[in-house]
């Protein structure tokens, strides 16, 4: 009787207990999870899932920028990015992305790519075989093709706007950008992407770089209606405060 | 010495995470302006961009302010095992942040600024985080 209360007692104060707070950010590092690379029936890597980007949304490397590009980040930068287009609940552009989850839909002819954030957004990569349409408008998102390199997908992106930055920091960009992602899944857990930016008129040179998603199996894509609430804009002052 | 390892490790964490603000956290909040209010929780906006906190404050002659705290986006709040009942009305709370930038008031008057961190009076510490703690604007 006596040891039954006493169960009845740690029981309770288990219960009482608060849980642990979670590890600040931990939302950003997670394990991934092991197996082999999953598969269409035409043999082809299958993208499809919940991706997270984690601390890799934020890389990109050191661009090489033409003197009215540089001037003009600097500028952004003593601003401290007051004038984000991100701030204003605007499209983040390509390549940059959030640290937020994203959502592959992978089909033979067509990969549909559902961003949870920074707003909703969606890019189509065709892989039907066509090509890029003549004299397209500039949009945020661009025109993007797709086509297998082996294990790769090759993604083609062209006729941006120039309203987007690059990362946070304000990197600039024209609307002579153009987007090769290549895509690789090389287990179970992990996308794999390596990106190259050319831009003609705002840089001196193509720039690579890399970053690596973890699949969230227990994950879904949220809602996020950036601007149901979005009192920030007007108290975005930068460095004239 | 294992806790001073935790804590250590903790403290990296911090520095290491970048924003995962959609602004700025340099643009509208005072790193140099850390600040720590007591009080009752008026409502928590569970809403994008940020999910926002309402505190009312009472100084020592009664008289009640209202703050709101910026804190992270609903979803990244629940990804850390956070909900919109996480706060209550009438929770008493002791919120660290940091002040905004402008010193003005959000339409509705209330006083603005960014939470890191909001402790339950029972000691448990919810909605930890901030685009302070950010690497966000510094140049990765």
């Amino acid at each position: 009787m006596r040891s039954y209360l006493l169960g009845l007692i740690v029981i309770v104060a288990a219960a009482a207990q608060p849980p642990a707070p979670p590890a600040p950010g931990g939302f950003l590092q997670n394990a991934a999870p092991a197996g082999p690379t999953p598969r269409t029936p035409e043999g082809k890597p299958d993208l499809s899932g919940v991706w997270s980007p984690g601390l890799d949304f934020a890389r990109m490397g050191q661009v090489p920028l033409q003197p009215w590009a540089d001037a003009l980040y600097k500028d952004r930068r003593a601003n401290l990015s007051k004038d984000d287009p991100e701030g204003h609940c605007l499209p983040a552009g390509v390549p940059r992305i959030a640290p937020f989850p994203f959502k592959l839909v992978q089909t033979p002819s067509l990969v549909i790519y559902l961003d949870e954030g920074n707003v909703h957004s969606y890019r189509q990569f065709f892989l039907d075989g066509r090509g890029h349409p003549k004299d397209l408008d500039p949009t945020w998102m661009g025109d993007s093709i797709a086509k297998w390199d082996g294990d790769t997908l090759v993604v083609d992106t062209i006729g941006f706007n120039d309203k987007t930055w690059l990362n946070g920091q304000g990197l600039p960009h024209s609307d002579a950008l153009h987007v090769i992602e290549r895509y690789r899944r090389p287990d179970l857990g992990h996308l794999e992407e390596e990106i190259t930016m050319e831009d003609s008129k705002a840089f001196t040179a193509p720039h690579t770089f890399k970053r690596t998603m973890t699949l969230m199996p227990k994950w879904e894509i949220h809602e996020y209606v950036c601007n149901e609430f979005n009192v920030d804009a007007e108290h975005l002052v930068g460095a004239g405060h | 010495m294992r806790f001073m390892l935790v804590a250590a490790g903790v403290g990296l964490l911090l520095a290491a995470i970048p924003g995962f603000a959609h602004h700025s956290f340099a643009a509208e909040y005072d790193s140099n302006k850390p600040i720590t209010v007591k009080g009752t929780v008026n409502k928590l906006a569970w809403v994008n961009p940020h999910a926002y906190v309402f505190v009312d404050v009472k100084d020592e002659h009664g008289k009640v302010t209202t703050w709101a705290f910026e804190s992270l986006s609903p979803n990244a709040l629940a990804q850390q095992g956070w909900n919109r009942s996480s706060l209550k009305p009438g929770d008493q709370v002791t919120v660290e942040g940091y002040l905004a930038k402008d010193g003005k008031p959000l339409a509705d008057g209330s006083m603005h600024a960014n939470s890191r961190k909001i402790t339950l009076a029972d000691g448990r510490a919810v909605f930890v985080g901030s685009s302070a703690d950010a690497a966000y604007q510094q140049g990765k």
